[in-house]
């Protein structure tokens, strides 16, 4: 630097200025970046909310359009995955044609060692072992009146803080709440997988039957939560191997269920969840009216932190909470113009329509609301001829599954929400950077993954 | 007699220290994205964002080595 009354900075100056300024900045961003990662502050909301992204819009009503009085409380059982499922659409001759299809497959698979489909993928998807899902919950844990104490009380924002804390102690990822009323409570299931009714009453305590299960009216707060999945694992959809990450998704959700009814119990209140997979109502509204994420073109949730690499699941309880409200944060838009998961899609049962549309395509959906509805029978068809197991690559290439060490995902994000005419240039992009391609099964087995396969810092 | 000697002061002008200061914002974010998708093991995209931060390193070096000489 000259020293002439003033100081005037060269351009080496400058240069070796910004080159330690660039230095700095670096080792600034990793150690915020791995100080994050290490410890956590208190969250200053009142109801346990955590802080979103400012492109993560709260809004009053959720980004597809609903018609309440259309909507009628869903039989379960007319879906193709579960109770007759498939044989009321094709007929019980082809549901067997296609189980002998899948078996055969299977077999032969393991005896050619074909990747991603040999014995030890085989054994890994059937280690998975649940605690078991159940209405009513393990009602194991003691209650304030078997400890001689008061329950538990406190404001809607303390209770929707402690079950915050607490579901994310137990696993899940996101949580919100939303308060049952006329119009949402036609998302609860009119009929549960197993044909049991679901049955609103005046009972002081929740119930079940061989018939019907009781759900007490008080017990109108509903906790929706997500379960994240692992993206390094879906991308080796579809095979046995890719599958094993929604199969432990669920495994966990019912050791979560099982922990939040017991824990909801040792408060003194109820605690109604899912008798089985995906049973009580229907996840992914559930969790676009709380806010967790966004419908998509895939028809199921997709959320501003994990994208689609998530499983949902709810429970009712008796326990007034703070609720939530639906979000926009343009993934609805975004997948107006992107329809990468449609083209990925093998059996073509994804909806390349411009808009969402109020004709569902089968029995399988619920009339209602706008979406991309899709073919749930031509996607379960190639699940047991092809695949050989649940598919998922809808759920691997969609943009929104990224992984966000990297500031670009965020980024993106951020200006899809804000500035949609981008969302063609970054789809794009997506693919000239090679996001979302198949990755080796055999591959799989050598990575160094943490537990679950998942970033459990993901989003903070 | 003596031989006078002119010295050129030429003061750089903002919008070339506002290019600069662009051209290292995107290398810092480059290098960010370029080791961040190698952990993310996603290999296409840390060899764009590599060859991306060199050229434009390389392009940086070029520009300064010829103002260096005016």
């Amino acid at each position: 630097m000259s020293d002439n009354g003033k100081r005037k900075l060269s351009r080496r100056d400058f240069l070796r200025m910004a080159g330690l300024g660039t230095g700095a900045m670096l080792v600034s961003t990793a150690a915020k970046s791995a100080a994050s990662r290490q410890a956590m502050g208190e969250i200053s909301d009142p109801a346990g909310r955590i802080q979103r992204p400012w492109w993560v819009k709260t809004v009053d009503q959720p980004t597809i359009e609903v018609d309440w009085q259309k909507m009628q409380r869903y039989n379960e059982r007319t879906g193709t995955v579960r109770g007759p499922g498939m044989a009321g659409y094709v007929g019980q001759d082809e549901v067997d044609r296609l189980s002998a299809a899948a078996a055969k497959n299977e077999l032969q698979r393991m005896l050619d060692n074909v990747e991603g489909y040999t014995l030890k993928d085989q054994a890994l998807s059937s280690a998975h072992s649940g605690v078991g899902k159940s209405f009513l919950g393990p009602q194991e844990a003691k209650t304030p009146e078997e400890r001689g104490v008061p329950k538990w009380t406190g404001t809607p924002e303390e209770a929707a803080k402690i079950l915050r804390a607490a579901l994310r102690h137990f696993g899940a990822a996101t949580i919100g709440f939303i308060e049952l009323d006329d119009n949402t409570r036609k998302l609860i299931y009119g009929v549960d997988p197993d044909g049991k009714e679901l049955v609103f009453t005046n009972d002081e305590f929740a119930s079940e039957n061989d018939d019907t299960r009781f759900i007490p009216n008080k017990c109108k707060y509903v906790i929706a939560y997500t379960v994240q999945m692992s993206q390094e694992t879906m991308r080796r959809c579809p095979t046995v191997t890719g599958s094993q990450t929604t199969s432990l998704a669920y495994s966990r959700g019912e050791t979560i269920q099982a922990s939040l009814q017991e824990f909801l119990r040792g408060l003194g209140y109820q605690c109604l969840g899912e008798s089985s997979t995906n049973a009580l109502g229907i996840a992914p509204a559930f969790a676009v009216m709380a806010g967790l994420g966004e419908l998509s073109r895939l028809n199921r949730l997709v959320t501003p932190e994990y994208g689609p690499m998530v499983r949902v699941f709810k429970a009712l309880t008796d326990l007034p909470v703070a609720v939530d409200k639906p979000i926009d944060a343009g993934i609805m838009e975004f997948c107006k113009r992107c329809k990468k998961c449609a083209e990925a899609c093998p059996s073509g049962s994804l909806s390349f329509d411009d808009e969402p549309t109020w004709e569902v395509r089968g029995g399988w959906n619920n009339p209602g609301h706008k979406a991309y509805f899709e073919d749930s029978v031509s996607c379960l068809q190639y699940w047991r001829e092809q695949a050989g197991t649940n598919c998922g690559i809808c759920f691997s290439v969609c943009p929104f599954s990224k992984k966000d060490r990297a500031w670009v995902h965020q980024w993106v994000k951020a200006g899809s929400s804000t500035a949609p005419a981008l969302d063609s240039f970054f789809r794009s992009m997506d693919d000239a950077f090679g996001y979302g391609t198949q990755a080796s099964s055999e591959e799989w087995w050598s990575l160094d993954l943490p537990e679950y396969g998942i970033d459990t810092m993901q989003s903070t | 007699m003596t031989d006078d000697i002119t010295i050129e002061i030429r003061k750089r002008s903002w919008f070339e220290w506002l290019a600069w200061a662009v051209w290292l914002f995107l290398e810092i974010f480059l290098i960010q994205n370029a080791i961040s998708s190698g952990q993310e093991l996603e290999p296409r995209a840390a060899s764009i964002f590599w060859v991306s931060f060199f050229v434009l390193l390389l392009a940086g070096a070029i520009v300064w080595f010829i103002r260096r000489g005016k």
